[in-house]
C-alpha cells in the first residue's frame, strides 16, 4: 500500500509542479512564441495580478473573482506598456530584454515604496485532504485543474475564435496582415496584454498560497523562463510537454534531495535541452524548416 | 608615413576603428585625467579616498560586459554570477591560506582563474551549441539566480569549505584584505590610500589593454562577428572560439570585480548575486554607451556616482531612477547617453576647428 | 578534373524533398551557372556545398576530400569562398574595415595594407573607402562582397545571385569582373536569373527544376532545349 501513497505522492507534486510551470510561463510563451519579445516585467505581472487579487479579495471580492480582477489588471497594464515601451523596439529584440528589465526595476521598487515591503494576503482556501499519511492541499489540486483549464481555453481561442487567426496571421505576415485591413497595432496590444493577463492570472491563482512582497515576480520568472526555453515557442506543442517534463523531474529530485535540487535540476535541464534542442521541444517536434 | 618613434607605435596600437578618441587632443586629457585621479589623495581624506575606491571596483565588471556585449554582440547577465564566484574563492582561499607572504595576491588570481574556467565552461556549453541572443541571456541569468539562491541555502555549518564558511544568506565576512608583502612590513589594503593607488592602476592598465585588444586584428573579428556571424564564419572564422574566450575575458574581469569588492568591504553575501545586482552593470554599460570602452568607463563612474548620491539623499528612489535611465537610454539613445554626447561634442569641435581654418 | 562533386545529394525539410538525388560535377576552371525556376532548390544546393545545411543523404566532395561533415568555417578555410544574395558586408563598420576583416589572415601583415589598397582600386571602391558599408549602393554592396569574397584567394567561388538588383551596366562590369578572376585559375559557380549574363559569363549551365538536375549543357544548348523553355513557362513536371 505505500507503493500506491508513495505514488500519488509523485502525482500530486508533479501535478503541482506542471500547473505552477504552466501558468507562470504560458504567458510567457504567448509573448515569446508570438512576439518574439523577451519580457522580463514577467514577474511584475504577475506582482500585479497578486496585488489586485489579494486586495479585491479582502475588499469583499469573492475569490474567483479576485482572480479575474487580478488578470484584467495585469492586462490593461500589459497594453499600456506594449504601446509605449514595446511597439518602438520589435525589430531590436536584445534592446527589448533590457528595456523591459528597467520596466521590472521601476515597478518593483516603486511597488516597496508605495505599497511598504509586504501587502496582506488572503489565506489558502478549501483546506486539507489526506492520502494514506500525507496529507495534500486541496487548493492545489484546484490549481492543477485551473493549469489544464487554461491551456485548454488558450487552444479553443487560439484555433477557433476569428482574434485567434487574426493574431497568428499578423504575427507571422504582418505586412499582408496589414494590406488586408487588420489593425495590427491593436492585434499586437492585445497579444502582448493577453500574455500580461495571463501572468496575472498566475499572480491571482497563488496569491492565496503565498506571501505578497515587490519580489515575488522572481520566484516564477526563472521557472517561467527555463519552461519557454525547454519548450519553444510554441504554446501546445512546446510549454506544455516541457512543464510535464520539468514538473516531473523537478518533483523527482525535489524529493530526494530537496528544494534546491529541484532548482539546479531545472538549469541542468535548460543547458542539455539547448544544447540538443537549440529550438525547445516545439521546435524538434515542428522540425525545422530553413 | 614612418613613426619610429616607440611612443608613436604605442599609441598606433591603442588607437583603431573600434575606440573613440583619437589624437593629441584625446591623449593629453587622458594624461591629465589620470594626473588628477593620482592627485586626489593629496588633497582628500584618507576615509574618503577608501570610500571613493569603491566606485573604481565596479569599473572592471563595466569593461568585461562591454567587451562581451558592446564588443562581441553578446548579451549575458551572467556577469554578477562570475562576481560572485571570484568574491566566495577570495573568501575561501584567502581565510584558509592567511595574508602573510603575499598569498592574498595568489588568492586573488586564483579567484579570477576561478571566475574564468566557469566562464570557460558555461560559455563552452553556449557558444559550442550555437546558442545565442535571447536565449543565451536567459540561460545566463538563470545560472546567475541558482548560484544565488544555492549560496543562500548555505547556513548551516556542515557548508565550510576548509576554515571558511559559507553562511548562507548573511554572507561570508572575516577574510583579510589583499595584502602586498613589501620590505620593512607588508603593506594591507585596507580602504585607504594605498588600495586607491593599487586600484588606479589595475583601472589604468586594463583600460589600456583593452584598447589594444579591441583594436587588434582579434577585435576586428570580434566586431565582424557582432555585426554579421554568419559571414564571419564564411571568411573562415571560427566564431565559437572567438566568442568563448571574449566571453572568458570579460567574464575574468567581472571576477577582477567581485575580489576587489570582497577584499574592499571584507564581506561577500548572495545578494551580490541577485535580480537587481544583475541588473546594474547593464545599467551603466547601456547609459554609458557599451561599444565603445571610454563611454562605458565614464557612463558607469557617472552612473554609479549618481547611484550613490540618490542612495544618501533620496533612499529609496535610486533604483527607479536607474529603471527609467534604462528605459529611457534604450528607446531614445540606444548607443548609450554619454555615447551621444561624446559624438555631439566631437562634431561641434570638428565644426569649430574646420570653421577655424577656412 | 573536378574540384567540386556532389554524389546522390539529397536533402528533406519536413516532407519536402528540396534537393534530390543531385550528382553534380564541377571542373576546375569553369565558369558554371546554375539556373532555374524559383523554388528549385539552387539555393539549398548552394547552401548545402557551404555546410549551413547538412545533407539527409549523400556526399560531397571537394578537391578530392569527404567535406560532407565539414563545418562551414573549415570549408572556407579550405579554400571556397562564397557571395551571398543578400549583401553579407559589414554594414556598421567602413569599407576598408569590412576588407581588412576579410584579408587580415591571408596577407601578410606588412602587404596587408598595400592589398587592401589594391583591392579597393580593383573594386572601384577607393573612394568610398572610409564610409560605412551600409552607406554604399546595392551594386557597390554586391561589389564589395564579392571583394572580401574574393580577397581569401578561393579557389572556388561561389556566387549567388550576384548582379540581383544591379543596372545592366553594373551588371557588365560584374561580369568582366568575374572572367579577370577566372583568368587567375578560379573555378566560379554562380546562381542567377540574369540570362544575360550568363550568356556573357558560362562554359556552362545546369539547369535545376524540382531539386534534381533537369538539363546540362552551353548556354545556346539550353536554350535551345524546349524542355527547358516549358519547365520555366510552368508546362512540364521533372
Amino acid at each position: 500500500m505505500t507503493l500506491v501513497y508513495t505514488l500519488f505522492s509523485f502525482l500530486y507534486q508533479t501535478g503541482d509542479a506542471f500547473a505552477f510551470l504552466v501558468l507562470s510561463a504560458c504567458g510567457l510563451a504567448i509573448i515569446f512564441g508570438m512576439m518574439g519579445v523577451i519580457n522580463l516585467a514577467h514577474g511584475e505581472f504577475i506582482l500585479c495580478g497578486a496585488y489586485v487579487c489579494s486586495a479585491s479579495a479582502r475588499a469583499g471580492l469573492p475569490l474567483p473573482l479576485a482572480i479575474l480582477a487580478g488578470a484584467v489588471a495585469a492586462g490593461l497594464v500589459g497594453m499600456v506598456i506594449e504601446r509605449i515601451i514595446i511597439r518602438p523596439l520589435y525589430d531590436r529584440p536584445l534592446d527589448t530584454i533590457v528595456a523591459t528589465w528597467g520596466v521590472s526595476m521601476i515597478v518593483t521598487q516603486s511597488t516597496l515604496i508605495i505599497l511598504g515591503s509586504a501587502m496582506p494576503g488572503t489565506g489558502t482556501p478549501f483546506g486539507s485532504f489526506a492520502v494514506g499519511p500525507y496529507s495534500y492541499s486541496v487548493y492545489r489540486v484546484v490549481l492543477m485543474a485551473a493549469a489544464v483549464a487554461t491551456l485548454g481555453v488558450l487552444w479553443l481561442g487560439f484555433t477557433k475564435t476569428r482574434f485567434g487567426i487574426l493574431a497568428r496571421a499578423t504575427i507571422q505576415v504582418p505586412h499582408i496582415a496589414q494590406a488586408l485591413g487588420v489593425n495590427t497595432g491593436l492585434i499586437y496590444s492585445l497579444t502582448f496584454g493577453l500574455g500580461a493577463a495571463l501572468a496575472g492570472l498566475a499572480g491571482g491563482l497563488y496569491a492565496p498560497t503565498m506571501t505578497l512582497v515587490p519580489t515575488m515576480g522572481s520566484a516564477f520568472v526563472v521557472e517561467a523562463f527555463v519552461t519557454v526555453v525547454v519548450g519553444g515557442a510554441d504554446i501546445f506543442l512546446g510549454t506544455a510537454p516541457a512543464a510535464l517534463v520539468l514538473g516531473a523531474a523537478k518533483a523527482a529530485l525535489t524529493s530526494w534531495q530537496g528544494q534546491l535540487a529541484g532548482q539546479i535540476g531545472l538549469l541542468v535541464a535548460v543547458i542539455i535541452v539547448i544544447r540538443i534542442l537549440p529550438r525547445g521541444i516545439s521546435g524538434w517536434i515542428l522540425r525545422e524548416r530553413a | 608615413m614612418l613613426r619610429p618613434n616607440p611612443l608613436s607605435r604605442a599609441i598606433a596600437l591603442l588607437e583603431g576603428p573600434q575606440t573613440q578618441g583619437r589624437g593629441t587632443p584625446f591623449w593629453a586629457s587622458f594624461a591629465v585625467v589620470v594626473a588628477i585621479a593620482c592627485a586626489y589623495p593629496l588633497f582628500a581624506d584618507g576615509y574618503d579616498v577608501g570610500n571613493n575606491v569603491y566606485f573604481f571596483n565596479w569599473t572592471f565588471m563595466a569593461l568585461g560586459l562591454s567587451l562581451i556585449w558592446g564588443y562581441g554582440g553578446t548579451l549575458s547577465f551572467g556577469q554578477t554570477a562570475f562576481f560572485g564566484v571570484a568574491g566566495y574563492s577570495y573568501g575561501v582561499i584567502s581565510i584558509n591560506l592567511g595574508d602573510a607572504y603575499g598569498l592574498t595576491l595568489f588568492a586573488l588570481f586564483a579567484s579570477v582563474a576561478a571566475a574564468a574556467l566557469f566562464a570557460a565552461l558555461l560559455g563552452y556549453f553556449l557558444f559550442f551549441g550555437r546558442i545565442s541572443g535571447v536565449f543565451l541571456g536567459i540561460v545566463t541569468l538563470s545560472v546567475t539566480l541558482v548560484l544565488e539562491r544555492f549560496m543562500a541555502q548555505t547556513a548551516g555549518p556542515e557548508w565550510r569549505v576548509g576554515l571558511a564558511r559559507l553562511n548562507g544568506y548573511n554572507g561570508m565576512g572575516s577574510m583579510p584584505s589583499l595584502t602586498v608583502p613589501w620590505f620593512g612590513g607588508d603593506i594591507v589594503l585596507f580602504p585607504d590610500v594605498q588600495l586607491y593607488y593599487f586600484t588606479l592602476a589595475l583601472l589604468v592598465v586594463s583600460y589600456l589593454g583593452l584598447r589594444i585588444l579591441v583594436n587588434s586584428r582579434f577585435g576586428n573579428v570580434l566586431v565582424a562577428i557582432r555585426e554579421n556571424p554568419q559571414r564571419a564564419e564564411m571568411l573562415g572564422y571560427d566564431i565559437r572560439v572567438y566568442q568563448l574566450v571574449t566571453f572568458v575575458i570579460g567574464s575574468a574581469f567581472a571576477g577582477l570585480s567581485g575580489v576587489l569588492y570582497t577584499s574592499w568591504g571584507n564581506y561577500i553575501t548572495p545578494a551580490s548575486m541577485n535580480m537587481t545586482a544583475a541588473a546594474l552593470p547593464i545599467v551603466w554599460v547601456a547609459v554609458g554607451g557599451r561599444s565603445d570602452l571610454t563611454t562605458t568607463l565614464i557612463g558607469t563612474l557617472v552612473v554609479l556616482a549618481g547611484f550613490q548620491a540618490l542612495t544618501i539623499h533620496g533612499s529609496q528612489y535610486a533604483l527607479v531612477v536607474m529603471g527609467v535611465l534604462l528605459v529611457l537610454t534604450v528607446l531614445i539613445a540606444p548607443r548609450g547617453l554619454i555615447f551621444g554626447l561624446g559624438t555631439f561634442l566631437a562634431k561641434c569641435f570638428h565644426h569649430k576647428t574646420t570653421a577655424g581654418r577656412e | 578534373m573536378a574540384i567540386l562533386e556532389t554524389r546522390e545529394l539529397n536533402k528533406w525539410f519536413g516532407g519536402l524533398h528540396v534537393t534530390s538525388g543531385v550528382n553534380f560535377s564541377l571542373k576546375q576552371g569553369e565558369i558554371h551557372c546554375l539556373i532555374g525556376p524559383n523554388g528549385a532548390g539552387k539555393s539549398t544546393l548552394f547552401r548545402l556545398i557551404l555546410g549551413e545545411h547538412l545533407p539527409t543523404s549523400g556526399q560531397i566532395v571537394y578537391e578530392g576530400v569527404d567535406i560532407t561533415k565539414a563545418k562551414s568555417f573549415e570549408r572556407i578555410r579550405k579554400g571556397i569562398s562564397v557571395k551571398f544574395q543578400v549583401p553579407g558586408i559589414f554594414k556598421a563598420l567602413s569599407v576598408r574595415q569590412n576588407l581588412q576583416i576579410a584579408l587580415q589572415h591571408h596577407r601578410r601583415p606588412e602587404d596587408l595594407d598595400e592589398e587592401i589598397d589594391r583591392l579597393l582600386e580593383f573594386l572601384k571602391l577607393t573612394e568610398a573607402r572610409a564610409q560605412l558599408a551600409g552607406n554604399l549602393s546595392h551594386g557597390q554592396k554586391q561589389w564589395l562582397e564579392i571583394g572580401m569574397a574574393v580577397g581569401l584567394k578561393p579557389r572556388l567561388l561561389l556566387l549567388d545571385e550576384p548582379t540581383a538588383g544591379m543596372t545592366p551596366d553594373e551588371t557588365a562590369a560584374t561580369g568582366e569582373m568575374v572572367q579577370a578572376l577566372n583568368r587567375d585559375g578560379v573555378t566560379v559557380l554562380a546562381v542567377e536569373h540574369d540570362m544575360a549574363f550568363v550568356r556573357q559569363i558560362a562554359h556552362k549551365v545546369t539547369v535545376l527544376h524540382f531539386g534534381k538536375i533537369f538539363a546540362q549543357g552551353t548556354i545556346d544548348e539550353i536554350v535551345a532545349d524546349e524542355r527547358v523553355a516549358a519547365i520555366y513557362l510552368g508546362d512540364a513536371h521533372a
